[in-house]
């Protein structure tokens, strides 16, 4: 940002903050897609868990609650896994929607701030 | 209109002055450019020790609520299984990577670890609404931590706009003095 060419574009408050706010935007979507990463993660996870589950002939297995694996009834974990898996894949749809919101209200803050500063700031990640 | 808009302070953070106007900004604080630039430099600096500190504390507290929450859920079980008779079959680990078996008899209270050498036993009811508060004193903070961060961020971000306008407004005065110069030369 400090390379200007010397054309003077005068800075008002409200550029300031729409600046700010496409700061505050783009740190929450680098954010949210660190948690979608994990949330992805750990759908993975329990799929591989449930397909584990479906391959084993014992009745019991142990499941890892607080520090202990505690054992449990197959029927039991399968039900605790699909509702793990639920809960789960409700809270990666919420962030997917977030990301759009924020998605969409930077590219509005990109028109406002391009077309007032032209070349002199830079929006685009290095 | 004021040269300069300074907004409130949050928790000990300074808000950043927002310039209106560079020229008149120089002139009211008698600084150069160059001044000018280390002072914001400087506050920057300060900004980014700010941002650290927050970050650490936010990492911690991120790393205490799964702690917590797997604490609440052991303590579920408990529960669950209270007052049914049965006993809850564990295996648990004695040291790192040695685990042995265990019988857990329908349990009436558990001992919670308090810190500072205590360790102090509850009934389950009493452990469960005391973690439960632990639970939501963690959550609350990290989200005062983060909103502080995002104030924080703002500041900085109006401080580096603010360097970058010095700094063109700099270049843009010396380019017109050259040229003047360069006139002066020429007639």
């Amino acid at each position: 940002m400090q390379q200007g060419d010397g054309q003077e574009t005068q800075v008002t408050w409200d550029d300031q903050q729409n600046i700010n706010k496409f700061g505050r935007l783009n740190n929450k979507f680098h954010e949210l897609e660190d948690e979608i990463k994990a949330k992805k993660d750990m759908a993975e996870n329990l799929e591989d868990a449930g397909n584990e589950l479906i391959l084993t002939d014992e009745e019991e297995v142990r499941y890892l609650i607080g520090e202990v694996f505690s054992h449990m009834p197959k029927d039991d974990v399968e039900s605790r896994l699909e509702a793990m898996k639920e809960e789960n894949e409700a809270e990666l749809q919420q962030l997917e929607e977030e990301k759009k919101a924020v998605l969409i209200q930077m590219a509005e803050l990109k028109t406002i701030l391009y077309s007032k500063f032209n070349d002199s700031i830079n929006l685009e990640e290095e | 209109m004021a040269s300069v808009t300074s907004a409130s302070e949050r928790r000990g953070i300074p808000a950043a002055p927002f310039v209106h106007d560079v020229q008149s900004f120089l002139t009211q604080s008698s600084y150069d450019a160059s001044t000018a630039l280390v002072a914001l430099q400087d506050r920057l600096q300060q900004y980014k020790l700010a941002e650290m500190k927050l970050l650490a504390q936010r990492r911690d507290l991120q790393a205490k609520i799964p702690d917590i929450k797997k604490c609440v859920e052991i303590v579920d079980t408990l529960l669950a299984k209270k007052g049914t008779g049965e006993t809850m079959k564990v295996d648990f680990e004695l040291a790192e990577g040695i685990y042995s078996r265990a019988q857990i008899p329908e349990a009436d209270s558990v001992c919670l670890w308090l810190g500072a050498n205590v360790m102090l036993e509850y009934p389950l009811e009493e452990a469960r609404s005391l973690l439960q508060s632990n639970l939501e004193n963690a959550t609350a903070s990290l989200k005062s931590i983060i909103e502080d961060m995002q104030f924080l961020r703002d500041q900085v971000t109006v401080t580096e706009v603010t360097i970058a306008r010095v700094y063109n407004f700099d270049v843009h005065q010396r380019r017109k003095l050259r040229n003047q110069a360069k006139e002066e030369e020429e007639s």
